[in-house]
């Protein structure tokens, strides 16, 4: 009987654990995508280090805007981060998602990213990006698309006043 | 027995072919282009929704009818995502490529430059479709640089987007015309070519009066022989026992000139940049 007993035990703990573990690195994770940025095959200009950590940053940040935004149906947390025609396109799906009462949950599974190319003036930088990303469209409360998928993105992004900004983000087939 | 297993087996077999019948009425062509018209198979009624990357497009549907979507409004490329809501939920991911070139972004580097100077100018160039979506595909783009019709052109394969130069400026100063060109659509930036340093910078005592000495230079070219623009500051400096005088001239009308304190024993050396020109040993007062 006591080993009954410590056996259910054992399992409720091992079960609580299970479930309370990934809920509390998803709490402290803040949110923020996980991304690894390669700068090694940039052309025609090396990136630095300081050019580096800033893409890397903001890069992070403009996702967790995407996700925000499309969750929430909101433009601030684009305009902070978009710019050019990656802010129109956004901002027009924003308005439409509202319009027709949709909203997108995107759950982010991490970035493998590459810059392709970084301008020899500094101004720009094309990075590609192979993002693992699942994505729910939700009619009011319902969920009437999911799916997860590997998807090849294509961001240039250039120097804004503090900050590097996506002005061209667009998918590809891989 | 057997007859009713047939029996149930016979209507579980044509409801599954019935739903892959339906299923399969959900077609999308999978060669979409942006900013062309597309149609999408559908049956029974319901509601189709179109989410793409910069848009949702919805539409109700009838039973028979194909949902039919005009080119303007397909404007984005990229993944989309079709969900039909009514009879039977289905959905579909599936990609829209860009259209044909049809604007550049052309980033020319710097805007003024010294001539003779190898690889100091660059051209970027992203190719993009009418509705800014980045053509990702090899194009060939076309750049040209040229200063008074004279000049040289490349034509270079863009890859994931985008196309770059390095170029040397010209020999020649002037406004150079530097053109980004794919298919007939054009961009134009301009660089204006400057005179480099100046080469051989001479001068001479161009007179004397009132305790001064009047020194000019003889007109300032670089060394390719375009005259270096006015407005360059030219540094005379006169060093004699009582001291050293400065005196910092802008080039006017192609020289440059400067009045110094008379003196019995001076020497005038004059500079423009890095560059320094003759020296004069001047005595005597007027």
């Amino acid at each position: 009987m006591k080993l009954a007993r410590m056996v259910v035990l054992c399992f409720g703990v091992a079960l609580a654990i299970s479930g309370g573990v990934p809920l509390l690195q998803r709490i402290l994770a803040d949110g923020k995508p996980s991304i690894q940025l390669n700068v090694k095959n940039a052309q025609p200009r090396e990136v630095e280090d300081v050019t580096q950590n800033a893409i890397l940053r903001d890069y992070t940040a403009a996702w967790q805007a995407i996700g925000t935004a499309l969750a929430n149906n909101t433009l601030q947390p684009l305009n902070e981060n978009f710019s050019g025609f990656a802010l129109d396109q956004l901002t027009q799906r924003v308005k439409d998602q509202k319009e027709h009462g949709l909203a997108t949950r995107i759950v982010d599974r991490g970035h493998q990213v590459e810059a392709i190319f970084y301008s020899p003036d500094g101004a720009a930088i094309e990075l590609k990006d192979t993002a693992t990303i699942e994505t729910q469209v939700l009619d009011g409360g319902t969920v009437i698309y999911s799916d997860q998928a590997q998807v090849r993105y294509y961001a240039v992004m250039t120097g804004a006043e503090d900050r590097w900004k996506v002005r061209v983000l667009e998918t590809a087939p891989q | 027995m057997r007859k009713l297993i047939f029996v149930v087996l016979a209507i579980a077999v044509c409801w599954f072919a019935a739903d892959c019948a339906r299923a399969a009425e959900l077609r999308v062509p999978q060669d979409a282009v942006a900013g062309q018209p597309l149609s999408i198979a559908t049956s029974g009624s319901g509601t189709v929704y179109l989410i793409g990357p910069g848009q949702v497009i919805k539409r109700s549907f009838k039973s028979g009818g194909n949902v039919e979507i005009k080119g303007e409004e397909l404007r984005g490329a990229g993944r989309w995502i079709v969900v039909l809501r009514g009879d039977g939920h289905q959905s579909q991911a599936f990609w829209v490529k860009p259209g044909k070139p049809e604007k550049l972004n052309f980033l020319a580097r710097p805007s003024r430059v010294p001539v003779a100077r190898p690889n100091v100018i660059s051209g970027v160039t992203f190719v993009f479709d009418r509705y800014q979506n980045l053509i990702l595909g090899p194009t060939p783009v076309n750049f040209n640089l040229s200063v008074g019709g004279a000049g040289s052109s490349k034509s270079v394969t863009s890859h994931d987007g985008v196309a770059w130069i390095n170029s040397s400026s010209a020999p020649k100063a002037g406004a150079a015309q530097f053109v980004t060109s794919v298919d007939g659509v054009e961009v134009r930036r301009v660089v204006q070519q400057v005179a480099a340093d100046p080469c051989n910078l001479r001068m001479h005592v161009a007179g004397r009066a009132n305790n001064m000495v009047v020194v000019e230079t003889d007109p300032i070219r670089d060394c390719s022989g375009n005259a270096v623009p006015d407005g360059t500051i030219v540094t005379f400096i006169q060093t004699d026992k009582s001291g050293k005088s400065t005196v910092d001239a802008r080039i006017k009308k192609g020289t440059a000139r400067a009045e110094l304190p008379a003196s019995d024993n001076a020497t005038i050396t004059v500079a423009a940049g890095v560059v320094l020109g003759n020296e004069l040993h001047v005595g005597g007062k007027p």
